[in-house]
C-alpha cells in the first residue's frame, strides 16, 4: 500500500513522522545513499582515468581534458567531493562486509551487536577518510 | 512505493488538551493519536495528563487510566495484559511494542507519544486494520504439512530438532516487527514482512514438515522474501526478543542452497 495512491477513506497511521530510528536503520539508509553516490562517483573517477590515459600534447603539456579534470579535482569543491567519496567508499566497504557476515554465517544479528557495529562503520568511514586526506595532503 | 509523507487525509492536527486530574501528586504528559470514523476529519494529537501515583506501571495501565478517568471513548485493543496475546501492540515513544509489558518509566522524554502501529489504515484511535497482516500469515500456511501416512501416536522429534524452533514459536503475532519495517511500509502489499517470514521459517525448519520445497517455491519472487534488506528494525523492536531478520537470512540461505 503506497501513500501516493492512498484511496482508503480512513487515515494512514504515521510512520516516519513518529519513528525513532535505531543506528541499524540509519546504517541501512546510509548504505543505500553511499551506494548511489559511489555509482556516480565512479563516472568521475572513470573520467579522470580516461583523461590520464590521453596522449600528451606535442610540447609535453598534459592533454586538454586532463587539465580540465585536474582543475575540478583540485578546487575546493572537488576536494570536498573527494573526501566525501572516500568516506562513502569506506562506509560501503565496512557495511558491505557486514552484509556478507549477515547473509553467510548469520553473524551479528543480535540488536545490540548490530547497533554497535553500525556505529563502528560510521567511525571507520569518517576516521578513514580523514586519514586518507591527511596522507594525501602531507605525505 | 516510497512516499515519505502522509496522504492528505492522514495529516495530523493538534487536538484537544484534556484537563489535568485534580490534586495529582505526580503528573506525566501523554500525546495520543485520535481518529473517529463517525466524526471523520483529520486525525489529531490529544494531550492527556496522568497521575502516575494512581496508575499501574505499564503503558497499558496509562491507557486504562485515561479510559476510566478522563475520556471513555479512547479506543485500543488489549486482552491478556501479560504479553501473550499480541493485541496491544502500538507505537510508544517512537518504537513499536506491546503496551502491557512496556513500563512508562522505560520511555524517555517528558512527553510520551502513543500512536497506532505505523503505515496502516486506522479503524479508530489506536486500533489499526490488520487484515493484510493476517492474510500474509495465512499465505505462509502456518501448520504442519505432510505426505507420509500419519504415525499411530505423535510425529516424533528429537530434542535437538525441537530446539530449532526456539526463538520462533514464541511469536505472538503482535505485528510490531512488520509495521516497523520501512520495506513493509513501502511494499506491504507485495513483501510478506518479518512476522509472516519468521513463521514461514518456523515451518521450513520443522523436522516433521514435508513441504519444504513447496514452501520455498511460495516465497520465490522479487518481493515476498527479498524485499528484506536487513534494516533490522524488526529485531530491534520485537517485544518477545525474537529475531525475524535472522530467520529471514536463514530462508535466503535455504533458497541458495537448494539450487547449488
Ligand atoms: S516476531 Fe516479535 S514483533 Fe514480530 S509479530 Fe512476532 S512477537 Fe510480534
Ligand atoms: S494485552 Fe495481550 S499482549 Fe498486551
Amino acid at each position: 500500500m503506497s501513500s501516493g495512491d492512498w484511496t482508503d477513506p480512513r487515515p494512514m497511521s504515521p510512520h516516519l513522522q513518529v519513528w525513532k530510528p535505531h543506528l541499524t536503520m540509519a546504517a541501512s539508509i546510509t548504505q543505500r545513499i553511499t551506494g548511489v553516490a559511489l555509482y556516480f562517483g565512479t563516472f568521475l573517477i572513470t573520467a579522470w582515468v580516461f583523461a590520464l590515459a590521453m596522449p600528451a600534447k606535442a610540447d609535453g603539456a598534459p592533454a586538454e581534458c586532463y587539465t580540465v579534470i585536474e582543475s575540478i579535482i583540485s578546487s575546493v569543491f572537488g576536494q570536498i567531493l573527494l573526501v566525501l567519496w572516500a568516506a562513502a567508499v569506506l562506509f560501503h566497504l565496512a557495511n558491505g562486509i557486514r552484509h556478507l557476515l549477515w547473509d553467510g554465517p548469520h553473524l551479528g544479528f543480535e540488536p545490540k551487536t548490530a547497533s554497535a557495529w553500525s556505529a563502528f562503520n560510521y567511525i571507520f568511514a569518517i576516521v578513514g577518510a580523514a586519514a586518507i586526506w591527511f596522507a594525501a595532503a602531507y605525505i | 512505493m516510497v512516499q515519505l509523507t502522509l496522504p492528505r487525509n492522514s495529516k495530523l492536527v493538534t487536538g484537544k488538551t484534556w484537563p489535568k486530574p485534580e490534586g495529582a501528586a505526580k503528573l506525566k504528559k501523554f500525546k495520543i493519536y485520535r481518529y473517529s470514523p463517525e466524526e471523520g476529519g483529520q486525525p489529531r494529537w490529544d494531550t492527556f495528563w496522568v497521575d502516575l501515583t494512581k496508575c499501574g506501571p505499564m503503558v497499558l495501565d496509562v491507557l486504562i487510566y485515561i479510559k476510566n478517568n478522563v475520556d471513555p471513548s479512547l479506543a485500543f485493543r488489549r486482552s491478556c495484559r501479560e504479553g501473550v496475546c499480541g493485541s496491544c501492540a502500538m507505537n510508544i515513544g517512537g518504537n513499536n511494542t506491546i503496551a502491557c509489558t512496556k513500563g512508562w518509566d522505560e520511555v524517555a522524554g517528558n512527553t510520551i507519544t502513543i500512536a497506532p502501529l505505523p503505515h496502516l489504515p486506522v479503524v479508530r484511535d489506536l486500533v489499526p486494520d490488520l487484515t493484510n497482516f493476517y492474510a500474509q500469515h495465512a499465505y505462509v500456511q502456518p501448520f504442519l504439512k505432510t505426505d507420509t501416512p500419519e504415525p499411530e501416536k505423535e510425529w516424533k522429534q528429537s530434542e535437538d530438532q525441537r530446539n530449532e524452533l526456539n526463538g520462533l514459536y514464541e511469536c505472538i503475532l503482535c505485528a510490531s516487527c512488520s509495521t516497523s519495517c520501512p520495506s513493509y511500509w513501502w511494499n506491504g502489499d507485495k513483501y510478506l514482512g518479518p512476522a509472516a517470514l519468521l513463521q514461514a521459517y518456523r515451518w521450513l525448519i520443522d523436522s516433521r514438515d514435508e513441504a519444504t520445497g513447496e514452501r520455498l517455491d511460495d516465497l520465490e519472487d522479487p518481493f515476498k522474501l527479498y524485499r528484506c534488506h536487513t534494516i533490522m528494525n524488526c529485531a530491534q523492536v520485537c517485544p518477545k526478543g525474537l529475531n525475524p531478520a535472522k530467520a529471514i537470512a536463514k530462508i535466503k540461505h535455504m533458497m541458495v542452497e537448494r539450487v547449488s
